[in-house]
């Protein structure tokens, strides 16, 4: 692991863990509604300050925090014109399967490639700690996944190209 | 060896090489002839027709339709494919293909496996006719003829240029979408990486929308998914027992590229549905087990022994 990246990790995982104090609230807008108040902003006193932790321009997570849920979007590094088609495919590949991930969301926030909303009920039915675990594990096998997918589409782009160029 | 098995695209149709052998084996067998109509799909938009004209068992016709072939008529095809084919060829193709041949079951030679394969290169040699004819050009030196344009798909062309010291073959090919685009610019990338090693290969250059110089002249297209392949071919690489190789490997090219873009793409797939799977994992681990009543066990005696909660 490279020197920025375990600090990076590391100050995300704390304010994952410090923001992830959700308690169930109703909505004090509509009667008998419970909704994440970090999405429909409808209360000021309700949303915390969001936080940006960034590693650099291209790497930076954006924790928003609310009474009963916690937005936590990614911005993955794409490096060139390769890496940035691979995340976007991969990403929607992803959310596309958002009803199995429970917490993924199914678009990302402007400017960010992947977005998680964590609510109450999640904190309540799965482990908190596991969670923060997800998140990081998450950001940290990204890098690599999309980094070795350009490299085996590099390696087969050679491959094809020795074997064509053998024949003559 | 294996492991490469694929990578290669084959030059014959084995769709048509296999129909032919079942049917001229039976022939050699004087089996009965069963009665054909095959109809098989080829790069290009090209189709085979395999028939047995009307109704005849006895003779088997095999008939292509290319798009382009009077694009490639000009440049000799028919001459060609009288060399290549003689008598089998017929003089007026099927209604709506481009050329026909005619088999005839009563009568098939000893090397019926080499029939097979010569008329499922069919497709290959209606192409080389184009190519023969510059590489003749080049070898005797006569320069100045235009350039062959072949309209080988509705948007795709291919130009033939003879000039003094070399013959240039220039693909424009279109890629859709934008990953296409960028995956076929690192697999060009990739390919005049790899022609450094191999200095036996000819020189292959490539220019993203706009034609290189050499087609100024003509109607190319411009265009932001555009692509321009151009192959320099040296006189090493059109003396007489070269051409065909080249000829093989240069009218392969265009399909060998697309094919491995849409390779690229399904590994890719694959990639993120197992990396998908493996997320999924880990975040499953956060859920905690499900609370079922622990299975009742019963000790040596038969007296049931529940777990203290």
């Amino acid at each position: 692991m490279t020197t920025t990246l375990k600090p990076y990790l590391n100050a995300v995982r704390a304010t994952l863990q410090a923001s992830m104090c959700l308690q169930h609230f109703d909505s004090r807008v509509v009667e008998r509604h419970n909704k994440p108040e970090v999405e429909v902003k409808k209360s000021k006193e309700l949303l915390l300050t969001p936080v940006v932790i960034s590693r650099n321009e291209n790497e930076r997570v954006l924790i928003e925090g609310s009474v009963n849920s916690i937005r936590i979007s990614i911005a993955i590094k794409q490096a060139d014109d390769l890496e940035k088609i691979l995340c976007h495919k991969f990403m929607r590949f992803m959310m596309m399967r958002a009803d199995n991930f429970v917490i993924l969301r199914r678009k990302p926030i402007k400017d960010y490639d992947i977005s998680f909303l964590i609510t109450n009920t999640h904190t309540e039915l799965m482990y908190r700690q596991k969670l923060v675990d997800f998140i990081i594990s998450f950001m940290e096998d990204i890098d690599k996944e999309i980094s070795d997918m350009k490299l085996s589409v590099n390696s087969r782009g050679r491959t094809c190209a020795e074997e064509f160029f053998k024949q003559f | 060896m294996d492991r490469f098995r694929m990578i290669l695209l084959e030059v014959h149709n084995r769709a048509i090489y296999e129909a032919l052998c079942l049917r001229f084996e039976a022939a050699v067998k004087n089996q009965k002839p069963e009665s054909t109509k095959l109809i098989i799909a080829d790069f290009d938009g090209i189709i085979y027709h395999l028939s047995n004209p009307n109704d005849d068992r006895t003779k088997l016709c095999l008939s292509i339709l290319l798009h382009f072939y009077k694009d490639l008529k000009e440049h000799g095809a028919d001459e060609l494919l009288k060399r290549e084919y003689g008598s089998y060829l017929i003089d007026t193709p099927e209604a709506d293909y481009s050329v026909s041949l005619l088999f005839d079951l009563t009568n098939i030679p000893e090397d019926w496996k080499d029939l097979a394969m010569k008329a499922s290169l069919l497709k290959r040699n209606c192409f080389a006719s184009v190519f023969e004819k510059y590489f003749e050009f080049q070898r005797t030196g006569e320069t100045g003829h235009k350039t062959a344009v072949i309209h080988y798909r509705s948007d795709e062309t291919l130009f033939v240029r003879a000039l003094e010291d070399r013959v240039t073959v220039i693909f424009s090919t279109t890629f859709k979408g934008e990953d296409d685009i960028i995956l076929g610019k690192v697999f060009m990338q990739e390919f005049s990486e790899t022609r450094r090693k191999y200095q036996q290969a000819p020189q292959v250059l490539f220019s993203y929308k706009n034609p290189p110089a050499e087609l100024n002249d003509t109607n190319a297209i411009v265009g932001e998914n555009r692509g321009y392949v151009t192959f320099v071919l040296q006189p090493r690489h059109i003396t007489k027992q070269a051409s065909d190789n080249t000829i093989n490997m240069i009218s392969m090219f265009r399909n060998y590229l697309h094919y491995h873009l849409k390779c690229s793409k399904a590994h890719m797939h694959q990639r993120m549905r197992s990396k998908t799977n493996d997320f999924l994992k880990v975040l499953n681990r956060a859920k905690p087990e499900s609370k079922t009543k622990p299975e009742d066990r019963k000790n040596i005696h038969g007296k049931i022994m529940r777990q203290t909660p």
